[in-house]
């Protein structure tokens, strides 16, 4: 598994925002597609590299250069794992809808929105401040990569 | 309109847990002391008090709480700032009763818990609570 370096912190809560505003779509609307395709770029980003992250390109692009430079770095590991948790979900929410159990959708979308809207809001990462009971509880979804 | 119901439930839990961490966050709290201790805990014990963080790979926040302990050990006498990651160590943070990193621990040199802090400690709170236990 290819390691990314750290990253400008803004980048992954800019990108939070974004993933917010996408699962709000998903509840409102139902489209499961658009969560399909949310759920595949959360694997994108947990499993191969956070570079394959669309929202960190337009962030590096349309927002970084408006924006007082920082020294500031934060590491990808937690990021990565993020990234997972929401796959998880999101895989969920998308089997849900897609197969008609709306309710189980709504479920795993909304748990989702919760994770993302902390860490956009707060640059708060619940799957990683609970990664121990994860893994107490579900040791194979919380192997370290 | 189902939808707009789950949403506004999504935006209630959000500010919930937000609202809770963020109270709870650097709280002190003093539990009754366990008698034995895991031992990569006991291998970092230092004369006077020693600091033991619990963090994990994945914790982002370990990185800001392991800034401000170290720099609090470095200007306090008795008082040794040591981290542990215990992401591949799942035992010892059940054995400990932790469940979130970071977690703090202020043992004494015999292993005795002081107090321990939850989350990103706050310096002064901090330091006024370990003061009577400080050479």
């Amino acid at each position: 598994m290819p390691k990314d370096r750290p990253v400008d912190p803004r980048g992954p809560r800019f990108s939070a925002w974004m993933t917010t505003v996408i699962l709000a779509i998903v509840l409102l609307t139902g489209w499961w597609r658009l969560l399909a395709a949310q759920t595949v770029l959360f694997a994108m980003c947990a499993f191969i590299s956070l570079k394959l992250n669309p929202w960190g390109h337009v962030y590096r692009y349309a927002i970084q250069p408006r924006l007082t430079p920082t020294t500031e770095r934060e590491e990808a590991a937690p990021l990565r794992f993020a990234q997972g948790v929401g796959f998880i979900f999101a895989l969920i929410g998308t089997l849900g809808y897609a197969t008609g159990l709306t309710t189980l959708g709504m479920v795993a979308t909304g748990f989702a929105l919760v994770a993302a809207l902390l860490n956009a809001a707060l640059g708060l990462c619940l799957g990683c401040e609970m990664y121990l009971v994860l893994r107490r509880y579900a040791p194979a979804l919380a192997r370290p990569q | 309109m189902t939808g707009v119901w789950a949403l506004l439930g999504a935006l209630a839990v959000a500010g919930a847990i937000g609202v809770l961490l963020k109270v709870r966050e650097g709280r002190i709290s003093r539990r009754a002391a366990s008698a034995d201790l895991p031992a990569p805990v006991r291998d970092l014990l230092a004369p006077g008090v020693t600091l033991v963080q619990l963090s994990t790979t994945f914790c982002a926040p370990c990185r800001h709480a392991k800034v401000i302990l170290r720099d609090l050990a470095d200007r306090t006498d008795g008082l040794t700032h040591a981290e542990l990651d215990v992401t591949n160590l799942p035992d010892v943070a059940t054995k400990l009763g932790v469940m979130r990193t970071p977690t703090t621990l202020a043992l004494t040199a015999d292993g005795t818990e002081v107090l321990r802090v939850g989350g990103v400690p706050k310096r002064d709170s901090l330091i006024e609570a370990l003061r009577p236990h400080l050479p």
